[in-house]
This record gives structure tokens, sequence and C-alpha cells, in this order.
């Protein structure tokens, strides 16, 4: 175990060297950011200067070398935008994003866990029907239209719950339900597949038969091996909560990583968003580590060495 | 065995804990968040919540290069010179300027003046301030500064301005932002980072706290030398989206927001206690033409008939939700140098558009052209395109995202014509028409007109202010004549705002907070 972890550690570096190769082509392929960054009225002149004083006027290899070498202490460059440097301005936004992605799972699990083990052990019954109409609808609901509805009655008309912006916990309960529903259907389905699968085994009709009690056997014996695929489905999840939740973090005005990578697409602030994928990077194979090693507890049978 | 079964159920319910204690944990620490909401009633009135789409760039007012920061800065930096909301200049740090020579300003300070941190302010805080920006050629607003030679001391409240040549425009330099004053001692004793985490400045109010795409908060500055501001703390909130921002207005969580979607006026009018204000701003939505030889649009009946081909109060009516100002010319009221007899009025007549373009060879479907646009104007483009093809134009319409647009405006590499809306930040005619000049013009709209060229070389350096207003205003009916570009609108700002205050929109897009007032009740 430990023996895996370590060699998946060392698997990341050479993962992170192409995420920063590939990001820092895309970037400089896409736009001009002195363009962005000069006001209408500009001189050719002007933007020569800035040009040079950025070093956007050296050759690619000579920039992506120069930009490795920082980035290995953790230097990603100044953002344009706010003359800061951008891992700080990326992580100060990490909470944030954080705190929205464990809520929205939040919602998802508290959701898609009892909804999904009814409507397998009640299968093909009107309850399971109306519980997959309902994922069916949760999961084709665009995220924006759903977060703006919730907003017009909510808060505009309700006035229970605020707008938008982080705050309290009264600010976190819209957008992490608009999070979390889609997810929540999917998971829905998940857990009813699996659960129906398992229901089915040998060893569930043999603990019935040994007594057991229904509750029992459903709680004890088949969820557990149930929650394997929600384990996978929530790590996938979580990953792209942290660094895609760019619509409904807009939506909200919650100041989070997809809001500030938006604005900084937006305005070619290359260093940002260098610095924001490969943070994102870092966070989908750590979490790709953690998934295996909750894989091995839920299911010693599952071996990596 | 059994131990081994329940690890994974323990480990379930640590995670399902962990989520419930960090989201429990949230309550207590940060429940501050709903204190802003809303200004609450009577004497409680002492927050004044602003909504804007953009965030302010930073707390350096001389690397910033959008409106939305400035009309936030402008409330914690003062400028020697202050634009009142007609676009007149009034005194600000300083109390009376006089011209020496051609190339030298002299400025009398205001004195007993202390900025945020209680250091006084003194002409070595003008020294530091203006050759900063004028010689750090990384800043954002560096090149409108550059001119700028050196800044004399002559005594503590007295300072010579030196340019390098005449500059009709440094009153309007220094009245922008770029020109806030900074604190040279306490950024020399802290250096420039810990500034930017704790800015002060001189303005009515101090700054407390930003969290960024999220909110700035400021605080009453009681010591501010033009009397005690209104409010007790001014909030700068964040809101991107549109629909939020409007929802956040009609739920109470804004006093004000700005850029309101034509679509959404008639709901915010339709509420009691919620208003709509409107302002003409600083920019002109227009059509420029390449002139080049070849191109089809350097045939003035061409040009002609493009401009007579497009409805433009249409355009305002439908698409911009009456909020726009028709214009045939870019340089509206409150800039320097307009000529008001083509301001608020427009040419439309389809038949004879029609007539032009046969004149001019062209039959039906022939005249084929690109119009480059960026995303955000890409409604008006769209019925532009639909009218000039109704007068018998080819138009393809290229609608290219912002950054995209930015490139292709900076390399020079439009087609025939680029529809784009121009700001004009430091109120005067030359910032319209410098991109007609020889020089700046090569490669764009390669515009060549000697008379043109005389009129605008001596308007840039003409220290005598009626002479060079004349200059300009003829500069502007040669234009209408020759239509080096075809003006759309004069944009207007939308803003909606709930009863509680009087807000009148400024045409700069500032937000002083102490011009904002809150309604007797």
């Amino acid at each position: 175990m430990g023996k895996y972890v370590l060699k998946s550690l060392l698997q990341i570096i050479p993962v992170l060297f192409i995420v920063s190769l590939i990001v820092f082509i895309l970037v400089r392929v896409t736009g001009d950011p002195v363009a962005l960054m000069l006001p209408e009225t500009a001189t050719a002149e002007d933007r020569a200067v800035l040009t040079q004083a950025l070093g956007l006027d050296q050759p690619l290899y000579t920039q992506y070398v120069k930009f490795l070498g920082s980035a290995i202490q953790g230097d990603f460059g100044q953002s344009f935008r706010y003359n800061q440097p951008a891992l700080e301005l990326v992580l100060e936004r990490l909470p944030a994003s954080f705190e929205l992605a464990v809520a929205a799972m939040f919602f998802a699990v508290l959701m898609a866990v009892p909804l999904g083990v009814i409507s397998a052990v009640k299968r093909n019954t009107f309850t399971d029907l109306i519980i997959s109409g309902i994922s069916v609808i949760g999961k084709a609901m665009p995220n924006f239209w759903m977060g703006i509805m919730l907003i017009l009655l909510f808060s505009v008309m309700l006035g229970v719950l605020p707008v938008s912006g982080r705050g309290g916990l009264s600010h976190l309960i819209l957008p992490a339900f608009t999070l979390g529903v889609g997810l929540a259907a999917q998971m829905t389905r998940l857990i009813r597949s699996s659960m129906l699968e398992i229901l089915n085994q040998d060893y569930i009709r043999t603990a019935r038969s040994k007594g057991l009690g229904r509750m029992v056997v459903i709680v004890k014996h088949a969820f557990r091996n149930g929650l394997i695929p929600v384990v996978t489905i929530m790590s996938l999840q979580f990953t792209s909560l942290i660094g895609g939740t760019l619509i409904t973090e807009t939506v909200f005005s919650w100041p989070g990583l997809g809001q500030l990578l938006v604005v900084a697409v937006n305005t070619h602030d290359m260093a940002i968003v260098q610095a924001a994928v490969f943070v994102i990077a870092v966070i989908v194979v750590v979490t790709n580590i953690l998934t295996d090693v909750a894989y091995r507890l839920l299911d010693p049978r599952i071996k990596y060495d | 065995m059994k131990k081994r079964q329940w690890t994974g159920m323990w480990i379930t319910l640590l995670a399902i804990v962990m989520v419930l204690s960090a989201c429990g944990g949230k309550t207590t620490s940060t429940n501050d968040g709903s204190a802003t909401e809303g200004t609450g009633s009577g004497s409680a009135s002492t927050t004044l919540t602003v909504a804007a789409a953009t965030d302010i760039e930073s707390f350096d007012p001389h690397n910033n290069n959008n409106t939305s920061s400035e009309a936030v800065l402008v409330n914690v930096f003062d400028y020697l010179i202050k634009n009142d909301s007609e676009q007149k200049k009034v005194a600000g740090l300083a109390t009376s300027w006089d011209q020496v020579d051609d190339t030298t300003w002299r400025f009398k300070l205001r004195e007993g003046v202390t900025f945020h941190n209680g250091d006084p302010f003194t002409s070595a805080d003008v020294k530091y301030t203006l050759e900063r920006v004028a010689k750090d050629e990384t800043l954002k607003q560096y090149s409108y500064f550059k001119n700028i030679v050196e800044v004399k001391v002559v005594d503590d409240y007295t300072v010579d301005i030196i340019t390098d040549g005449p500059d009709p425009l440094l009153l309007n330099r220094l009245s922008k932002m770029g020109a806030g004053i900074l604190p040279a001692k306490y950024i020399a004793d802290n250096g420039f980072d810990a500034f930017l985490k704790q800015p002060v400045g001189t303005g009515p109010y101090k700054f407390s706290k930003w969290t960024k795409d999220d909110r700035v908060e400021l605080v009453k500055n009681e010591s501010y030398f033009d009397g005690e501001p209104k409010w007790n703390e001014v909030v700068f909130r964040v809101i991107p989206e549109a629909s939020t921002r409007v929802s956040e207005l009609l739920a109470g969580g804004v006093d004000v927001a700005s850029s309101i979607p034509s679509t959404d006026i008639a709901r915010i009018e339709g509420e009691a206690d919620k208003k709509i204000v409107k302002a003409p701003i600083q920019r002109v939505l227009q059509l420029i033409f390449r002139q080049t030889e070849g191109s089809i649009t350097a045939d003035p009946k061409v040009r002609e008939a493009i401009d007579l081909a497009i409805d433009k109060q249409g355009i305002v009516d439908s698409i911009a939700g009456g909020a726009g100002i028709v214009t045939r010319t870019s340089v509206t009221p409150g800039n320097f140098g307009a000529d008001p007899s083509l301001y608020k009025t427009s040419l439309y007549d389809q038949e004879k558009a029609k007539q032009l373009l046969q004149e001019a060879g062209y039959a039906e479907g022939e005249a084929e052209m690109t119009i480059s646009v960026s995303a955000q104007y890409k409604e008006q483009a769209e019925v532009v395109a639909a009218m000039l093809e109704q007068a018998g134009f080819k138009i393809n319409l290229d609608v290219l995202e912002a950054s995209a647009f930015s490139e292709r405006y900076s390399s020079k590499s439009f087609k025939e014509i680029f529809m784009i809306g121009i700001g004009n930040s430091l109120f005067d005619a030359s910032n319209n028409y410098n991109r007609y000049m020889l020089e700046e013009a090569k490669g764009e709209s390669d515009y060549n007109n000697p008379e043109v060229e005389k009129l605008l070389q001596s308007a840039l350096v003409n220290m005598d202010p009626a002479a060079r207003e004349k200059e300009y205003q003829q500069v502007q009916q040669i234009f209408s004549e020759e239509r080096p570009a075809v003006y759309l609108y004069q944009m207007e700002g939308v803003y909606g705002t709930n009863a509680k205050v009087n807000f009148a929109p400024r045409s700069d897009e500032m937000f002083y907070a102490d011009e904002i007032t809150p309604v007797a009740q």
C-alpha cells in the first residue's frame, strides 16, 4: 500500500510536466495579452515597449525554459491584471471552491444515497418510477437556469436566502444545491443499478437465508459493496467541482477558482491560467490516488502491488 | 474479520462528519456576509452597496486600465484636479494652477490634507506619484503620462510639472486614473506590496477589505479635507452575471446596480421601490472603414451608402432598449472639441443608399464586405448587417471573442470594416482622432487627408483652447462628409437603484459615493 502511494506520487512529475507544456503553448497561441492591457488609443510604440518589458518578445522555447525553471520553485509568474504572484491568487481562491465543492457533494450524497437504495430495493414499483423520473429531470436541468430560478424563488420572491456572494452558511445553500442536484441525479442512478446487481448476488441470498433481517442485509452487506462505484463517481465529480464550477460560480458571484479562471481567460492573464490549470491537475492526480486507497479500504480484494 | 468490515463504514461516517463540520464551522466564523444586505431603514442607512459587473484590478491607480476600477478608486485616492459631474475641471488636491510657459505648469497644493495613515500630503507625494507613472513603462497608465519629464518641488505646497513639449491635455491627464496621488513616505517605508495590501490615499473613504471578485469594502475617512463623508461604509460588490445583479437589486441586497440589460428595464421599473436611471457614457459605437486602395470601402459613395442604409434610431430602440443617443460625431458633448450641430442627429435613407450603390457601379449583392466585431456587440452587428443587405450589400459577419478581437485590432488586420465602441477617458477630441493621423492610420484605415493631418497635428500642441476647439470642429465637419467612420450611437449607462438613494449617474461612469445620497425618510 505504502509502496503504491509512493509510486503514484512519483508518477505525478511527468504528468505535471506534460500539463505545463500543453498549457504554456495553448495560452500563447490564443492571443496577445498586451493588446488587452493597453487602452484603445495606445500606439504601436507603446505596445512594443510593454511586450519587451513583459519578456513576450523572446522566442517561445526561451520563455518556456524560464517558465519551467521558476514554476519548479512555485513561481508561476505575476498576474498581469492583479500584478501579484499567480499561484498566490489561485491558492487564495481554493478555500472558496473547496467549500462549495464539499457542500455540493454533501447535498448530493444526502439526496442520492437514500433515493438510490430505496429505488433499488423497490425496483419496478411506482416509487422507483418517481425517483427515476426526478433524477432524469435533475440531470437534464442546466445549472445556470436552475441557479437563476432558485434565486428568483428563494431570494427575490420569498426573501429567505441571499442572492449571491460568499458569506455564511446561508450564502452556501443555493449554489451548493444547484451544483449538487445534477450530481445527485447521476449518483442515484448509479447506486440503484449497483445495488440491484448486488442484491441478486448469492451471498445476499445466503445472508437472508441465515435469517438476518432485511434491513441488516441491505445496510451491512449490500450497501457497502454498492459504495465502490459511488466512490469513483465522487472522486471524479469532486475534481470537476473544484475546477469546473464556472457557470455556477458566475451565477452566484461565488469568488472561487472557476470565476478566477473565467476572468483570467477573458483578460488573457496567462500566469493565472497556467497556475490554475496546474493546481487543478495536482488536485486531480492526488484525488485519484486517494480514490484508489479508498477502494482498497472498502474492498480488501483489490490489490495494486 | 469483523473489524475489517467496519472500516469502510467508519470511513464513510467520518467523511460525512467532516463534511458536516466543514459546513457548520463556516456559520459561526463568517456570518458577516449578510450584514451588508440592504441599507436598512431610517438611521441605519449608513452603508451604501453598489454592484458592478467587473472587479477592480488592484489598488494601484497607475496600473489599472478599466473604468470600473477607477469608479471605485476615486473614493480612496484624490487627483490634483477633479472633473465635476459636467466634466468641468475643479480644484482637488491642487487649489490653483497656472501655465508658466509652453511646457511648464505650476500647481498650488491644498494645505492641511492628510493621508489615511496620518502622514501630511505635500509636494513630495506629487513628485513621487507622477514621476512613477511617467517613467515606469510597465504600468498600464504609462502611455497617458509618459510626456511628463519632471515634477519640480518648488516648496512644500508648490510644484512645477514639466512636459516634453506643449501638452494641451495635461489637465485632462491629471484628472484621471493614473494621477491618483499616492503616499510617498508610506510606500518608501513599507514597500509597494505592503501598500497594495493596505492602500492609503487622501480620499473620502478608507480601505477596509478587498475580497477579489467578491467585494471591496471602504469606510468613512473622518478627517477628509472636504467635510465629513456621507456614508459610514461603502461596499462595491462584483456580480458578473447580469440577471444575478438584477435579482440582488430586487431582493434589496444592493442599492445601485450598474449595466442593467435592456431586457430587464421593464421588470425593474415595475417594482414600486425600484428605479431605472440612465446617463450617456463616453462611448460611441461605430463602424471604421478601410480606405486602402482597392478596398471597396475606399469609394466615398459606398461609405455614404452604408451610412444611409443604417437606421441608427432603430438599433437604439430595438437592441439597446432605448439607451442610446444617435450622433454623427464621436466627440460628444462634455468632451473638448465637440460640435453640437452633429449630435442627436443621424441620416437614414434606404432608397438613396440603393441608388448610391448603383452609381458606385455595384449591382445587388455585388458589394461584398466583411464586418469584424467583438462578441459583446454581436446583436448590433447582426442588425447592421441585415440593414445593409436590405440595401443591396453582401455582408460577411465576423464575430470575434473579445481577446481575439483586441489582438486583430492591435495588429491592424481587419478587412473592410470593423465595429467598435470607443471610449474617451481624457474627454478630449484628440482621443477620437489620433487614429486618423497618417502614421497611426497606416495599415488600419489608411485614411489620408493632408488638410485633416495639418489640423490634427496643430491641435496636438496648440495651447490656445479656443483655436484648438475650432480645429477639432473643422475636422468633424470634414469627417461628416468624408465618413472615415459611420457613427451608430452614443451609449448610455443603465443603472437600477432602490428608492432609498438618489443617484444621478455620471457620463464618466465614476461612482463618487458622496454624490449618491440617502433619501430623507
